[in-house]
């Protein structure tokens, strides 16, 4: 190569031809180089159109000047000083605007953002600091070197800080947190005490690679994301490089030896272009922006311009500069190969033509092997960079290479069954602290330190539950359960000498040294549970192994399968086992097992159904003690005893928000508490402290055409409910107890499935499905329902539907007033004096079956009678809707025309009524209320159980 | 100026502003079990061990001093959202909507109960300041447009602070414009203009924090 020489001018003089380190500086523009010297107090503007015109000269500073930076629109001037402080100036014009910061060290270097918003600023203190330029005010101070900082650069997409200091290491900042991303300890030279040659460090201009000096006198390029070494340019250096810089368009590179060349490089191909001998050390230099120049600028002060550069055969390296660079590099590696072949120095035809075909991440691997790098190291270097970039790209891939047992490797591998685990725990993440048991009422974390593990165990209310001590664990344990009462622990086997261990921790005990611990030998604890004074361990041979609080070893016994998972609720053991094989379709085939530990019964048994092709994350029992379980479609099943005991679908993750993956830790009747991740998470991490998020329950249903998804689902969801509050009480009856307190639950509940009903039938009378509202009227249980029913169709002015109701009601009535007449009959032969004793309430019960009797006898006429359930109804209400029951009566009859045989058999109560003969069906029940109202009164003073006389207090 | 007027000029003190400002609402997460509270201002709870909850800030604050619970920073009290705003702030001469009425009460008193469950406490302690100080210097350079004939003031998105240091001010100051401006009043017109300056020099500085 032909050397040419660069023509160097005096610009600061170096006191006593001592060695100082200077910068140089292109504005945008090239029309302005700032140079500047740590052994001169003056900054330097100079023209490098006229050259022999003095230069502009800036006088802020008490020291020497040693870093410059210029914002990116080239309109401030930052300069560092030996005199600690950090200056900003207007640009070209030079006017000092302020002193932006200060340190109590010399400051080493400076660099500005992209966006010109900030400034970094560090040297021999501690800290870098960020400085806002706006106000002077410091964002941060990252601190974490230990040797002076003397290189420092902002990635061009502006995410990351790179920092260099003097012992060599390389720390790559986060710019959004302040956190170190990758701390590189002494991966450049160590320049020690030597000011003059400072180590630098400078990004690729899209971002995408860091360069940094190597350790053997090369440039050593990392990536980006994962910080790992990509390639290194190796070639005439014999002393380590001291300065590099990036051509504008990323395709060249110009490095500075301590062994006084400078070497412009051929990025891509990885090989030197051209070099220059100088007199002294080179120690700074700028591309120019425009053209095809570099200034130079070397340890005594001088500078010149090299010019053309790069050999006019070959791109200018401001050529081509993209606009904008993607964050996935491509661009840096396009077209340039016609270029290549064109230019046909190097030409690898073949090659590039390879390369076209690959992502860009593995191209630049390839084109490694270009180099003089050692083959070897590189294909070591391959799967490693890939791999780390897919951890930090999505953890699901982590889960995968790194940890066995545990949900998400299960999701992938191909027909295999799924390993057991314990609901409630999160996969081993080196280094982290991690959930061995997470429930509604606590968790259990460990986290390894060389060699032991470190447990803690905190309830979520640190109120009125023990604060356990944290414990020191050398067994290893991976399994845990945790109860009110006490913990369980258990760890695999791991060789010869390190047997699966059982041990039992409780929270209080009277005895000193209560704890226990059960040795296993071949053996392998795969699950454990916790119940309400009990303890089981279910192992690698299939056993149930049932342990008292006290460490009594009860039962053993095998189960069916292989175990999956298993769980404890007070008395109740659930254990989930695989029944078979997976399927070939990838369906895990489970089987699920509930047994009564005190009483030593089986409560229930059946195949547990997953949805297709997914794995079990979560088992357990509700707040109320229902069996459910999640799987890994997001799909919660509950069980219920409904058509001899079927897992109910009752939530599912794919309905609500598609970036959240559930991480479920409990649930009860009507919500499902889980830890939102955001995807790909599947799981949390234990610190920050997940905070639960109830979600409702809802069944999948069918997108129906009424509209009103919510009420038929609360509609679905209150049927469950009752059936299963009756189911209890039928239990709870049958064993002897009271049912008083759920009587009242079921109440309730049937008050609320009523106005769950009445809405829908609101939106199906909306949408004129009629025979859907009819049937749902038949489902009302309280007459008051029905009666709103009645009314809520009359006001939507539907009256053939009104009178639809009116006669279901009607019939119901019928119905309950046999019944009544039954129960009243019999009441009356055994009891009637005890009736009559009855007052107020019991009155006009009595009275109105008693009517009831006499009007069963004509066939023709239907009753105006009813009973009265004594737990549904208030007597002023009730008095209400006798005296509209009677009107419904009424109106039956009165459509037959026979006013006058009423008369007769009815009785006293129908003169009131006969007052309004004319009655029109579609009148309000309440106007007829009123109507009645006023007429009781006129009858009240004849008969004092008149039923009406509630009606007319009320 | 405005923001150094008299602590005996403004309505309300500073302790009587976070006094109303402890009506907010606020999410916890209680870390105790306990029914719903039954309150005048209404009902609150149930509590749920880490589940969230909202609550008003002065319960929030008095389970938090009980160690009772931890208290989620509201959105807005995020770097990112601070970040935007002081941006927001300083873009433009109009007062950003985009915080609430009561942010320096609500942060100052987040400050001093809950430092704890704060992400970068100090850097959301410095954004908010430069909020503040940014505000008080619109609402500031927004006052130097007196002049005689002004006859009202409207500035829109004023917090509570801002509002209650500056109201009695600018009422004062309309008054006696309008005063001065009605010449059977006041002969000399030179008068007028000495008045602005002495308010905006002597005044002590109000302190915020102490």
């Amino acid at each position: 190569m032909k050397v040419r020489s660069v023509k160097l001018r005096e610009a600061h003089g170096a006191i006593g031809g001592r060695a100082s380190f200077c910068s140089v500086l292109w504005d945008q523009q090239a029309n302005h180089l700032v140079t500047a010297s740590s052994s001169d107090i003056a900054i330097c503007i100079h023209d490098p159109l006229s050259p022999s015109l003095s230069p502009k000269i800036l006088r802020h500073h008490r020291d020497g000047v040693t870093a410059l930076a210029l914002s990116p629109n080239s309109t401030c001037l930052a300069s560092g000083s030996i005199d600690r402080s950090v200056k900003l100036y207007k640009f070209p014009g030079g006017e000092f605007e302020r002193n932006i910061t200060r340190f109590t060290l010399p400051i080493r270097s400076l660099a500005f953002n992209k966006s010109g918003s900030m400034v970094a600023a560090a040297g021999d203190d501690e800290g870098i600091k960020l400085i806002n330029t706006f106000d002077g005010t410091i964002t941060r101070v990252l601190k974490g070197h230990k040797g002076s900082v003397t290189g420092l650069a902002f990635d061009p997409n502006g995410e990351y800080l790179a920092s260099m200091d003097s012992t060599g290491t390389v720390i790559l900042w986060e710019l959004q947190s302040g956190k170190i991303i990758h701390n590189l300890k002494g991966i450049t030279p160590d320049t020690g005490l030597d000011i003059s040659a400072v180590n630098v460090l400078c990004w690729s201009p899209d971002g995408e690679t860091l360069a940094v000096p190597g350790l053997k006198n090369d440039v050593v390029m990392y990536d980006r994301d994962t910080a790992e070494k990509l390639f290194s340019l190796r070639g005439d250096h014999l002393q380590p490089i001291c300065f590099l810089c990036w051509s504008p368009n990323g395709k060249y590179i110009a490095t500075s030896g301590l062994d006084r060349q400078v070497l412009i490089w051929d990025v891509d191909r990885k090989q030197d272009i051209d070099r220059q001998k100088f007199e002294e050390r080179v120690c700074c230099m700028a591309w120019k922006p425009t053209g095809n120049a570099l200034a130079v600028v070397d340890v005594m002060g001088k500078y010149g311009i090299w010019d053309n550069v790069i050999p006019s055969s070959m791109k200018s390296p401001s050529e081509d500069i993209p606009v904008k660079y993607k964050s996935n590099g491509v661009l840096l590696f396009d077209e340039e190969d016609p270029e290549n072949s064109a230019s046909g120095s190097f030409s690898d035809i073949g090659e590039n033509s390879n390369e076209e075909l690959e992502p860009p991440s593995r191209k630049r691997l390839r084109k490694q092997s270009l180099s003089e790098e050692n083959l070897i190291e590189e294909i070591e270097l391959h799967p490693k960079v890939d791999s780390l970039k897919k951890r930090n790209r999505s953890s699901k891939e982590n889960l995968d290479s790194g940890n066995m047992g545990f949900r998400g490797t299960m999701v992938t591998s191909k027909a295999k069954m799924q390993e057991a685990f314990q609901p409630g725990s999160i996969p081993v993440q080196p280094g982290k602290r991690r959930f061995l048991c997470y429930n509604m009422l606590g968790c259990i974390t460990s986290v390894e330190h060389d060699g032991y593990s470190h447990i803690e165990i905190d309830f979520h209310d640190t109120g009125s539950t023990p604060r356990v001590p944290s414990m020191t664990d050398h067994f290893g344990f991976t399994m845990a359960a945790l109860s009110e009462h006490g913990s369980v622990f258990a760890n695999p086997c791991k060789g010869e000498k390190n047997m699966s261990t059982l041990m039992y921790r409780p929270f209080s005990s009277w005895a000193n040294n209560s704890e226990w611990s059960m040795r296993f030998e071949g053996e392998e604890v795969k699950v454990v549970a916790l119940g309400a004074a009990w303890v089981a361990a279910v192992t690698s041979f299939n056993y149930l192994r049932i342990f008292s609080e006290s460490g009594l070893q009860k039962h053993v016994f095998s189960l069916d399968g292989p175990v999956l998972t298993a769980s404890g609720f007070i008395e109740k053991l659930a254990v989930v086992t695989h029944a078979s094989d997976c399927l070939s379709s990838n369906d895990q085939m489970l089987e699920f097992i509930v047994f009564n530990i005190p009483q030593g019964t089986r409560l229930l048994q059946g195949r547990l159904p997953i949805s297709p092709g997914s794995s079990l994350n979560w088992f357990g029992f509700s707040e109320e003690g229902q069996l459910c379980s999640y799987d890994s479609k997001g799909v919660l099943r509950s069980y219920t005893s409904q058509f001899g005991g079927r897992w109910v679908p009752l939530f599912s993750a794919s309905k609500e928000k598609s970036n959240e993956n559930y991480w479920v830790t409990g649930l009860n009747a009507s919500k499902l508490f889980c830890v939102v991740c955001k995807k790909p998470d599947h799981f949390p991490q234990v610190m920050p402290k997940p905070v639960l998020t109830p979600l409702s329950l809802s069944f999948p249903l069918a997108s129906s055409d009424l509209g009103s998804e919510t009420h038929e689902n609360e509609f679905m969801m209150n049927n469950l409910h009752l059936f299963e509050i009756q189911r209890r009480m039928e239990e709870m009856a049958s064993v002897g107890l009271d049912t008083t307190s759920l009587d009242d639950d079921a109440f309730n509940l049937e008050a609320a499935q009523d106005k769950c009903i009445l809405r829908l039938i609101a939106s199906c009378c909306n949408s004129d499905k009629l025979v859907r509202a009819t049937e749902l009227v038949k489902l009302l249980t309280l007459e008051k329902s029905m009666r709103g029913a009645i009314k809520l169709v009359t006001a939507l002015k539907l009256p053939n539907l009104a009178e639809r109701f009116s006669s279901i009601l009607e019939e119901r009535l019928l119905d309950e007033a046999k019944k009544a007449m039954e129960t009243n009959i019999k009441e009356n032969c055994v009891a009637p004096i005890k009736a009559d004793a009855h007052s107020g309430i019991k009155a006009p019960t009595r009275s109105e079956t008693l009517n009831a009797v006499t009007t069963m006898s004509s066939p023709k006429l239907s009753s105006p009678s009813f009973i009265r359930k004594e737990k549904t109804q208030e007597g002023g209400k009730a008095g209400i809707n006798r005296t509209a029951m009677v009107n419904e009566s009424m109106k039956g009859k009165q459509t037959g025309n026979e006013t006058s045989d009423k008369m007769g058999k009815v009785g006293d109560i129908r003169q009131v009524e006969q007052t309004h003969p004319s009655y029109d069906p579609s009148t309000k029940s309440s106007d007829k209320n009123g109507l009645n109202k006023s007429d009781t009164s006129l009858g009240q003073s004849n008969r004092p159980s008149n039923p009406f006389l509630k009606s007319t207090i009320k | 100026m405005a923001g150094q007027s008299n602590h005996e000029l403004s309505l309300f003190s500073a302790e009587e502003l976070e006094f109303i400002a402890e009506d907010e609402i606020v999410d916890i997460v209680p870390n105790l079990k306990m029914g719903p509270l039954n309150f005048i201002s209404g009902d609150f709870g149930p509590f749920t061990p880490q589940i969230v909850t909202q609550v008003p800030l002065w319960l929030a604050i008095a389970l938090k001093k009980r160690g009772k619970c931890s208290i989620r920073p509201p959105l807005w009290m995020s770097v990112e959202k601070l970040s935007q705003v002081l941006e927001a702030e300083r873009d433009s001469q109009e007062m950003s909507d985009q915080l609430p009425f009561h942010y320096v009460e609500i942060s100052r008193l987040l400050f001093d109960h809950a430092r704890d469950n704060i992400p970068d406490v100090y850097m959301v302690r410095s954004l908010i300041e430069d909020i503040r100080n940014v505000r008080f210097h619109k609402v500031e350079t927004d006052l130097e447009a007196f002049n005689g004939r002004t006859i009202a003031v409207k500035i829109k998105n004023l917090s509570a602070m801002e509002v209650n240091i500056v109201r009695p001010f600018i009422g004062r100051a309309l008054q006696a414009f309008y005063k001065h401006d009605s010449p059977e009043l006041i002969p000399d017109p030179e008068r007028v203009s000495d008045r602005r300056p002495q308010v905006v020099n002597n005044a002590p500085r109000r302190q915020l924090r102490r």
